[in-house]
């Protein structure tokens, strides 16, 4: 005789069975939540994207609101660029239910006070996992979408060739904070000067979208980025010896030098054609002794198509910031 | 992918005009004729809607066609795009450097300041146009 707790398990199984028939999430893959000090980072590339049947079952699972701001994008390339992006969000959050399949239709979302986007868990049907934080960046060639549990966290994606229409130290002026301008104005080769303001502009960006209180209220010339050395692979298997030059670290001005923060930094350089910046919070028991790597999970995905886990080929290369690339389950 | 789009807009605004729903300013053509799979349908005749007439004397049509310059000139839009006081940056395909570029050529072209703080949230080309006027403004008193 089944126990209570098998009856329930089947009874689960059969619930699931049916949502899964009904609904067309059953073709994600279901993953495991990342846990603690560790983040996920899914993208997609809207040029390997070209069937229409695929666009158009994106563009059903959208919300209303969703369908009427792809909508009022300019041109098709926009259009589809804003569908990609809602869709990846959603179907990224709907492979973590732990239970079965979550419709990713299902899923509700709101902006805090300071208008950064967050999951409505309210309004969400059947489904809570309050701890789960997501942050959304696109460029014309990479959606990509971070997750993360128990800590706030910002992304930020940029074509490496992004050129400027300024020149590259009057922007920093403009924009950046002294030490940044000083350090960039260090760099003697002009294309050497651009990258690596392209990646101060990465890393500055997923730090105030983890931050979430909106860009008003963080300046970015009130704050600086210290990229810290390279490292051959900056890849680590097994602990790393804790080095204070392989961090990227983010300083208030007016704080002591010696204090870093609570963020934690990854950068990343995909597909040889974009740098890819990850900010989360770090643990307050870890603040203060050196830091412990970010654990990272990589997928390269095409929704209800295929996922690709991708571990440190010439696909994915981390330029900066303790991190270890996990396999994926 | 014009077709789905074309598609999937009429039925939207099919959807809005039956409803009532359909905003103003929404471009909605007066005709459309599909043809799906070889089999070709009457064309479907839209009646427009009134549109809200918008009343913009605060700001001058200067500015606006102005900011709209410097927008079409950062995001490299192809000729004859359209943009408007109503345009949104985001909706031209623009990110945040490029707003954050678009103001840098504002205070250039008319010699203004913007506040760090206002720098990276200003959304629309009607936004820009009211800030630069109330900054020229506040510079001749």
């Amino acid at each position: 005789m089944s126990s209570l707790l098998d009856k329930a398990r089947l009874m689960m199984n059969i619930h699931c069975l049916g949502r899964n028939l009904v609904t067309a999430s059953s073709s994600l893959h279901h993953v495991q939540l990342p846990g603690q000090k560790e983040a996920h980072f899914w993208y997609v590339l809207p040029d390997e994207i070209k069937d229409t049947n695929l666009l158009n079952q994106y563009f059903e699972i959208l919300s209303p609101s969703e369908k009427e701001n792809v909508f009022r994008m300019s041109g098709e390339r926009l259009k589809k660029r804003a569908i990609l992006a809602r869709a990846l969000v959603r179907t990224t959050l709907a492979r973590y239910q732990t239970n079965c399949q979550i419709d990713p239709k299902a899923l509700r979302f709101k902006k805090n006070s300071y208008g950064k986007p967050e999951v409505d868990w309210q309004y969400t049907e059947d489904w809570s996992l309050p701890q789960l934080h997501f942050n959304l960046s696109h460029t014309s060639s990479l959606i990509a979408c971070g997750v993360t549990v128990g800590s706030p966290i910002g992304i930020d994606v940029e074509e490496k060739q992004r050129r400027l229409k300024n020149d590259v130290l009057a922007f920093a002026r403009r924009y950046f904070s002294p030490d940044e301008i000083e350090m960039l104005t260090q760099i003697a080769d002009p294309e050497l000067r651009r990258l690596e303001l392209i990646k101060l502009w990465t890393l500055k960006e997923a730090y105030v979208k983890a931050v979430g209180k909106g860009f008003s209220n963080s300046p970015f010339n009130t704050f600086t980025v210290r990229l810290g050395h390279r490292t051959k692979t900056g890849i680590h298997l097994r602990p790393p010896v804790m080095s204070k030059a392989q961090e990227i670290t983010v300083e208030p001005p007016d704080e002591s030098k010696n204090v870093s923060g609570n963020w934690q930094f990854v950068l990343l350089e995909l597909d040889g054609s974009h740098y890819a910046a990850i900010c989360i919070e770090q643990e307050s028991t870890n603040r203060g002794k050196g830091s412990i790597p970010v654990n990272l999970k990589l997928r390269k995905t095409i929704p209800f198509v295929e996922d690709e886990c991708i571990l440190g080929t010439e696909k994915a290369v981390v330029i900066s910031g303790l991190t270890t690339l996990l396999e994926c389950e | 992918n014009g077709f789905l789009y074309s598609y999937l807009h009429l039925n939207h605004l099919s959807r809005q005009v039956l409803t009532g729903s359909l905003q103003p300013g929404s471009v909605a053509p007066n005709s459309v004729s599909l043809s799906i799979k070889g089999r070709r349908f009457p064309s479907i005749t839209l009646q427009p809607t009134g549109r809200r007439f918008q009343v913009t004397c605060a700001t001058k049509q200067e500015t606006v066609q102005k900011v709209c310059d410097i927008v079409k000139k950062q995001l490299a839009l192809p000729e004859g795009s359209s943009v408007t006081g109503e345009s949104k940056f985001a909706a031209l395909g623009a990110d945040s450097l490029d707003t954050v570029e678009i103001v840098m050529g504002l205070e250039e072209e008319f010699g203004i300041s913007v506040e760090e703080e206002s720098a990276q949230s200003i959304t629309t080309v009607q936004e820009a146009a009211d800030m630069i006027d109330k900054l020229l403004e506040s510079k001749t008193d």
